[in-house]
Parts: structure tokens; sequence; C-alpha cells
């Protein structure tokens, strides 16, 4: 059979930032309290001329510029988010045409929560590895919403992160994947609704711990691996708190989940959450480096991967435009700004 | 915001495509069919440097009812770095930020949304290096 995997990789994170004790002043609630529950100090807001598209675009932008291949050959581009900016009428069209990689390629939006991106990635795996494509480019991207008040509101951020996948000069090579897909009542958002409804604690122990546990120990069973196996091991990021508990529940240390966990300083940004820890991890690692990937997506369902890093990894570094660049850019707004910025004020 | 001209634009606000005339050499934005040089109509597409530098720039507070909702905002002549000369919105930097000579890169962003239920423009723009 043959290889698979990552061949290059961009991210994306607005400018803006929000801390937690501005959205708590608006609602006089605890921001000490708060950021103790959460572990998140600040969220990332888009520019009030961004979206899922652009963001998209700018992820896939970054991770053609540090790559020496031909984005001509991609034969498929596979946007994942819960926020695309049509409701009918693609994002994968305008990346597409934004990437100058129209027209001879399949493309389509996906839609699972949090794991659409990684969704997108097994699509790739999948066509590349049954060489229908040679080429395949998977999103995932989101431009969260919170409702005011909300929980939710101190964490829903934005974000981009993109996958070249393919077969020749593999930066990180995919050993397996698996997933854990039942139907959960956890969050939801109707036709129509602009913010999200979940079931507050029950988003926990039997949506995201139960589904992100099941398909990581899945995958590692299927390999014979051990946690003692990875360097490195991302999971989705809603909050600071669940990625490092479910690290722990699976017997992985803080070390390994380290470098992974972005989601402290710019917030959750869904279906961009893991994988831009996972960008930032191939930011840092090294050729042998084994990397396990869990998604969770509320609804719901986990992709888990297991990647061993090449020798490739070093031609497409260092790069400037990577995760930890637009992690350590940012302009901290009050909410009066942020409401406008989110169309919450008209 | 017509569905037509936005196709028909999609090009060179996308991928801020210009002409090159393969007579006369001049290189030019936006595209045209002929150069504008020496109406040559033998030209080529030819895709602009996405980086250059800030020769002037001013805060637009009036503007059309579309982009009301963004001002104010930044606009500028920049320089790229292959000597072509374009307008645009800058993004990513405060108002007190700018400066004449600042390095910029091209980034894509929305231009206009027509409302609630129309189209979105998206194009470039350019953003501080």
């Amino acid at each position: 059979m043959n290889k698979v995997g990552i061949v290059s990789f961009g991210s994306y994170v607005p400018r803006y930032r929000i801390k937690v004790e501005e959205i708590a002043k608006v609602w006089d609630e605890d921001p000490i309290e708060l950021k103790t529950q959460l572990q998140i100090n600040s969220k990332s807001v888009p520019g009030p001329d961004e979206d899922v598209a652009t963001m998209a675009v700018e992820s896939a932008r970054n991770a053609i510029s540090r790559w020496k291949g031909k984005e001509k050959d991609i034969g498929a581009i596979y946007v994942g988010s819960e926020s695309h900016p049509y409701a009918v009428k693609p994002t994968a069209t305008i990346v597409a045409a934004a990437l100058d990689v129209e027209k001879n390629l399949t493309a389509a939006d996906l839609e699972f929560a949090c794991k659409a991106g990684t969704a997108g990635m097994q699509m790739c795996f999948g066509l590349v590895k049954s060489q229908m494509i040679s080429l395949g480019l998977a999103i995932g991207a989101d431009s969260s919403q919170g409702r005011p008040r909300d929980p939710l509101e101190y964490t829903a951020g934005a974000g981009s992160a993109a996958f070249l996948i393919g077969s020749d000069n593999i930066i990180a090579e995919l050993e397996g994947t698996q997933s854990v897909t039942t139907d959960m009542p956890d969050f939801w958002r109707r036709e129509g609704a602009v913010y999200p409804s979940h079931g507050v604690k029950f988003t926990g122990q039997p949506a995201y711990f139960k589904h992100t546990i099941d398909a990581s120990k899945s995958l590692m069973e299927e390999l014979g691996a051990q946690p003692s196996d990875y360097q490195h091991v991302i999971f989705h990021q809603p909050n600071a708190k669940f990625p490092q508990a479910v690290a722990k529940m699976l017997g992985f240390s803080k070390e390994q989940i380290e470098l992974g966990l972005i989601c402290k300083h710019m917030g959750n940004a869904y279906s961009a959450s893991s994988i831009l820890g996972f960008a930032n991890v191939l930011n840092h690692a090294n050729p042998g480096d084994r990397i396990l990937l869990t998604s969770y997506g509320s609804g719901a369902g986990s992709d888990s991967f297991s990647f061993t890093v090449t020798e490739e990894i070093n031609n497409i570094r260092p790069y400037k435009y990577d995760a930890q660049y637009y992690l350590n850019r940012s302009e901290y707004i009050e909410y009066g700004k942020y409401a406008r910025f989110k169309g919450i004020l008209r | 915001m017509e569905p037509p001209k936005i196709w028909r634009e999609k090009r060179g606000k996308y991928l801020a495509m210009g002409v090159e005339c393969l007579d006369c050499m001049t290189k030019q934005f936006p595209f045209t069919e002929n150069c504008v040089k020496c109406g040559s109509e033998n030209v080529n597409e030819y895709k602009l440097a996405t980086t250059g530098k800030v020769l002037y720039f001013s805060t637009v507070t009036q503007t059309t009812e579309e982009m009301m909702g963004s001002t104010p905002y930044l606009i500028a002549i920049i320089e790229l770095d292959d000597g072509i000369k374009i307008t645009s919105q800058i993004v990513d930097c405060n108002l007190l930020e700018a400066k004449e000579g600042m390095n910029v890169r091209m980034v894509f962003r929305v231009l206009a949304r027509n409302g609630s239920e129309g189209l979105i423009r998206y194009g470039y723009k350019f953003a501080p290096i």
C-alpha cells in the first residue's frame, strides 16, 4: 500500500483578542472563578472583514507558500466549519479560486461541530491512498458563535488550519486513523438560529470525554501503541481544562500535551481547535517523533490519528507565518468593539 | 453588487492578477485586454507582487453605504516590490500605527457584504508585516 500523510500545513488566527475579565465585567461575573474553571485567559476575535472563507484562504496560502510542490495538483478541497459565511454557496469554491486552483477538482463544505476539519483530513487521506487524487487540501476554520452571557461567550474564538495531504515528500506519515460516532444531544444550532445551545454539564462526561477516550484508545489498540510511544498528543480544546483532564485519564503527561495546547490565549476555534494545536506541534516536532491527534465534534464524534514525523519536515521549516506568529500577535479590544466586530451591535 | 460583476472581477480581486504586455513589457493593474501604453492585444495575465510599502495613506470616515460599518478605516497607495502602485485598504493596523514607508503584505478579506442576504465580495487588502 502506498504511503500517505501531511505534506504541508498552514495556520491562521485573527489579530484581535478579548480577555475573560473584559467579558466578565459586562455581566458582573467573577473572572477569577471563570479563569479557574476554563483555564483560558483570552480568546481570538475576527476583524469585521474576516470570516471562515478569509481565514481558510490565509491558512491555505500559508500551507502552499512554505511548500515546494505544485498547487495545481490539488484534486480535492474540503472546508470543515460550523460558521460558513453562506448557508448555500460553498466556502471551498472561494478557497479554490483564491488559491488559483480552479477547476479540475472536487470540493465541498463539511459540518460536524468542532471536528469537521479532521473529517476533511480523513476524506483526503482516503482519496490519496486510493490514488483517486494525488493531493488534497483539508481545512478546518471557524468564526465561532457564543450567545452573550452564555459560558461559551468566554471561549468561542476563531482561527483556521490547513493541511495538504499527499503521498510524495510526506512530513508526517499517517500510521492509522479511527473514529467514534454516536448520536449525542450535547450541543446544537437549529437552522436560522444565530447562536448554538448546549447541554451544559452534559457536554463533558458522556460527550467530550467518552468519544475522545474511545477513539484514542481504539486507535492505539489497533496500532499496538502506548501513550508513552508518543512525543506529542493533541485533543480538542473547548477550554484548557478538558484536554488536560482527558490526557491524564489516557495516561499522557503534561509535557506530551504542552505544545499542542494553544487555547489559553485564543480560546476554542471549533473546527480549527485541535488541528491548530497539531500545526503548532508540527512547527516544533523532530523527525521520528510520533504524534497522536484526536478531535471531538459535538453531536457527536471523535477522529483519532497517529502520525510519524519524517526528515522532510526540515524542508518546510522555518516559516515566518506559522501558528506561533499568529498566537503571539495580539491586540486586546474592549467589549464594545468586540460587540461591533461580532455584529451584536448593528 | 451584481453577480456578473463579482464573477468577472474575481481574478483581479482574489489573486491581484494584472496584465503584462508581451510587446512593450509594461505591467499594469487592473487587467485590461489591451496594453494601456502601446495598445497591443498581445498581453498575458501577470500576478502582482504580494509585498510592498505604503507610500501615502489616509483615514476614511465618510464612504459608501455598504462600507460605512467599517469606518474609520485606512486607505493607502502602496508601491509593490515589482514597482506597481496599487490602492488598497490597510487592515490589522490601528489608525495610530499607520505610517508612510511601512512594509505590508497582501491578505484576503471581505471587501463588502450586500446586507445579510446578498452576496459577499472578497478580495485583497494589505496588512503590516
